[in-house]
């Protein structure tokens, strides 16, 4: 281990800084993505972390993810300390366009940890997320309740023991009885949350909106505390739409877990594929050929403006304007014969692969996306003097829920929420990934860090969506739609009517999936709503052994308490608008 | 007060008026049964409540807009509250956690009152044979239409609701209030739609090939990079 010790010392800076600051108490492990992972101890967790995110030059102000790993069953640990459970951190630093991710071992009979929200707020529900999952339990937690399951779920169904299926279970009965427990324990304590019931001049009111309200987007609960209809605390509770995608990444192949990435983020259909098969990429040392890349980053992009579409949309017609929002669904179905005749599909069409894309595009393709984007930016201008100039929009939302780049990486909020304040981390700009060096776009920005403007950069960003389509359209490469490589999944059919060995490879990967190498790697890329990454680990099977899924609407729903509290009920409308979430991209 | 004389035999003027009036009576004047009547309004005005679990309730959302236009069934009213509809359509997946708010809801809507289970989840579980999901729908309300997809086109869920309004025209419910043992809800037959369309399907020959867009027109450029062509090199 000291000799890895020494090589990480000699590639990244926060190795050396890490060492300088702690001696040898951490220990470097080596990822296929090259984030630098270090091991330390429990009891210097918070003294690492407070010097990350605190001390250290240049430092890592964004808490990107946090979670756990049942190590019971693996075998391939090489060079990492004993372990039953294994809780990381994953942070970023924006000045050193840097990651490092911090691993902590636990064992089974002492799974307790200090809890990261006196450094980070933003922790708190990951922490709670991880004790509902695996049952780590974090010491000094403010409020250590269930977040996702049921409150009187039994287990942790991330750990290995817990059944994954529905049918391995108990079926599910609703009786009266059932109903009125579950019902009962979904009551709002305001107690339970610190909230007096009163204060000297006034009795406060609690009002729960939701699971289901329609300017909830979902089925997400806030508990609201109302001094008349002033906003004074609001609690958000989550987990209604909790689909197990985590876990389901344990018993799917490699390549039949690509279907349910989609229903991830279920407005960014293809994007969500990305993250995912780029990973598994990494994994294999697929290299993807210059056509499947171009065609993955038009489809992204083309979803991107479905996806922003629909917020521009619900956004004005959840402060008032009740029009626009048929006009935008009526621009996204345009769009739908498009993303239809490529792919066949129209919100999960699943389309991309390990290795490349499924399908070559088909002729004619090039007539209907320029006509699209030809005839968008016309409809745009009418958006614009609609909606954006519309003085009454401009009230509801200029000043409502603001706050500023710090609070935003302090809270870990990313992708147009984070932009709004200024802050110009674009992962597309600042690392890219998957072929978007090639394109010219510019990263719209603004100042205020209010609802207007996570509107105005989403509106924008449409417009550069537009451009880095046009660019597709205009130079896509020929070629390939997919790596010769052999981990290609399905590898290319007409290969296979030629010799044996690709026969044979075909048949493989077809029924058992591919095998991917024993790997850990973060692929992270900045989704519709933010940054979404999948951390794959692979014990050399033909299944993850552990997917972990970061996604940008889990932090921005965690926010909500800090950006509402003063406000009226219509403001918090407002917000809730404006954060863009879908409830599958929070709960998983 | 307003009068005029009128001639004890009928001429032919006034014969003209007569015809006229009746024509005019013919057009404006429905004779039928009450409770038909009471049954093709119903099937006509069936008011949805806006609820909406997951990936579902955008394609349902979708049904609403322009291009497809719930409002030519009648059923464009969403109602933010079930006392108001009749219509609960599940658009998602059924979560345990979610589950006993979902039989809240229902026990709310006023019978006579339908349910749409819209989707492979909501169907049967779907791709979701997992923990924290309800394996269908029907293992605790009773569902009236099943439309399947993942998530179904819209116009597939205007065909589940233009199947209910068929069965909802047929039903003939009580008009005053009654005391039965069904509680006044008769349950809507469910025939097999696969089955009864299978004929009308497998007379399709010509299926759309997925190499080419519709009757676009193919660019010189776009031919070098078809499958076929490289395929050769």
């Amino acid at each position: 281990m000291s000799e890895l010790a020494d090589q990480s010392a000699t590639d990244t800076g926060v190795a050396m800084q890490l060492k300088a600051q702690f001696g040898t108490d951490c220990l470097f492990q080596p990822t296929v993505d090259g984030i630098p992972t270090f091991w330390v101890s429990k009891d210097r967790l918070l003294p690492v972390m407070s010097f990350l995110k605190n001390q250290i030059k240049r430092p890592y102000p964004l808490l990107l993810d946090l979670s756990a790993i049942d190590e019971r069953l693996r075998e391939h640990r090489e060079g990492q300390p004993d372990a039953d459970f294994t809780a990381f951190y994953h942070l970023m630093s924006l000045e050193r366009n840097e990651d490092v991710r911090i691993k902590v071992a636990l064992s089974d009979a002492d799974n307790r940890l200090p809890s990261l929200t006196p450094v980070w707020q933003s922790a708190n529900w990951y922490e709670r997320e991880a004790f509902d999952m695996f049952g780590i339990v974090f010491d000094d937690h403010p409020n250590l309740r269930r977040i996702l399951t049921p409150p009187l779920w039994e287990g942790h169904p991330l750990r290995k023991e817990h059944p994954a299926r529905a049918t391995e279970m108990d079926p599910f009965k609703m009786t009266p009885e059932f109903q009125q427990a579950q019902q009962e324990d979904l009551r709002f304590v305001p107690e339970e949350w610190g909230m007096n019931r009163e204060a000297k001049h006034t009795d406060f009111m609690f009002l729960n909106l939701g699971p289901n309200h329609p300017s909830v987007h979902g089925v997400f609960r806030v508990a609201l505390q109302l001094d008349g209809e002033v906003v004074i605390d609001a609690v958000p509770d989550i987990g209604y739409h909790h689909r197990a995608a985590e876990k389901m990444g344990e018993r799917q192949s490699w390549h039949t877990f690509i279907p349910y990435t989609d229903r991830i983020d279920y407005l960014g259909g293809v994007m969500n594929n990305l993250p995912y098969v780029m990973a598994i990429e990494q994994m294999a040392g697929i290299e993807v050929p210059p056509r499947a890349q171009v065609i993955r980053i038009m489809l992204a992009e083309l979803f991107r403006i479905s996806s922003h579409l629909i917020f521009y949309g619900t956004f004005v017609q959840d402060v008032g304007q009740m029009s626009p929002v048929f006009y935008m669904f009526a621009d996204r179905e345009r769009l739908f014969s498009i993303i239809e005749a490529i792919t066949g599909g129209r919100m999960h069409p699943s389309w991309f692969r390990i290795g490349g894309v499924c399908q070559d595009l088909p002729a004619g393709w090039d007539a209907m996306v320029r006509d699209f984007i030809d005839y968008m930016p016309k409809r745009l201008a009418e958006y614009e003097r609609m909606s954006m100039q519309n003085s009454i929009l401009k009230r509801r939302t200029i000043g409502i829920g603001q706050y500023d780049t710090a609070e935003a990486l302090d809270w870990g909020v990313t992708g147009p929420g984070l932009r709004a304040t200024g802050c110009d981390w674009d992962l597309r700009k600042k690392r890219p990934y998957g072929g978007y060096d090639q394109f010219e776009f510019d990263v719209p920005i603004a100042h205020n860090g209010d609802c207007y403007d996570r509107c105005r950069v989403r509106v924008d960003e449409i417009h550069e969506s537009l451009r880095i389509v046009r660019q597709c359209l205009d130079n896509m490469p020929g070629g390939d739609y997919k790596a010769l490589h052999p981990q290609t999944t399905p590898p290319p059919k007409e290969r296979t009517m030629e010799d044996i060995e690709t026969l044979i490879q075909h048949f493989l990967n077809v029924s058992w999936g591919p095998v991917i190498p024993p790997s850990e790697c973060t692929m992270a890329i900045e989704a519709t709503k933010g940054i979404n990454s999948y951390y794959l680990i692979s014990d050399g099977g033909t299944m993850s052994y552990r997917t972990r899924i970061r996604t940008p609407s889990f932090p921005h729903l965690q926010m909500i308490p800090l950006i509402s509290n003063g406000f009226l009920i219509a403001d918090l409308i407002a917000i809730l608008a404006s954060i863009d979430f879908v409830m599958a991209d929070v709960d998983r | 007060m307003r009068w005029r004389l009128i001639k004890t035999e009928p001429d032919a003027s006034m014969k003209q008026v007569d015809d006229a009036f009746n024509e005019d009576l013919a057009d404006s004047v429905l004779v039928t049964k009450l409770q038909d009547l009471v049954a093709w309004s119903r099937a006509h005005s069936i008011w949805p409540f806006n609820f909406g679990l997951s990936c579902c309730y955008v394609e349902m959302a979708t049904a609403i807009t322009p291009r497809h236009d719930i409002a030519r069934f009648g059923s464009e009213i969403m109602r933010a509250t079930p006392r108001q509809a009749d219509l609960l359509i599940v658009t998602g997946t059924v979560f345990r956690k979610m589950g006993p708010v979902l039989q809240h809801l229902y026990d709310q809507l006023l019978a006579p009152r339908w349910v749409i289970s819209m989707g492979s989840c909501s169907n049967s579980g779907g791709m979701y044979d997992v923990y924290s999901v309800v394996q269908g729908v029907d293992k605790f309300l009773p569902v009236d239409v099943y439309v399947p997809g993942c998530p179904p086109r819209p116009e597939a869920l205007l065909q589940g609701l233009i199947l209910l309004q068929e069965a909802v025209e047929k039903d003939r419910r009580p008009l005053a209030w009654v005391v039965d043992e069904t509680g006044g809800a008769e349950r809507i037959a469910k025939p097999n739609q696969r089955d009864l369309r299978t004929p009308e399907r497998m007379a399709v020959t010509q299926l759309a090939q997925p190499t080419t867009v519709g009757d676009a027109p193919l660019s010189g450029e776009l031919l070098s990079s078809t499958r076929s062509d490289r395929r050769e090199k």
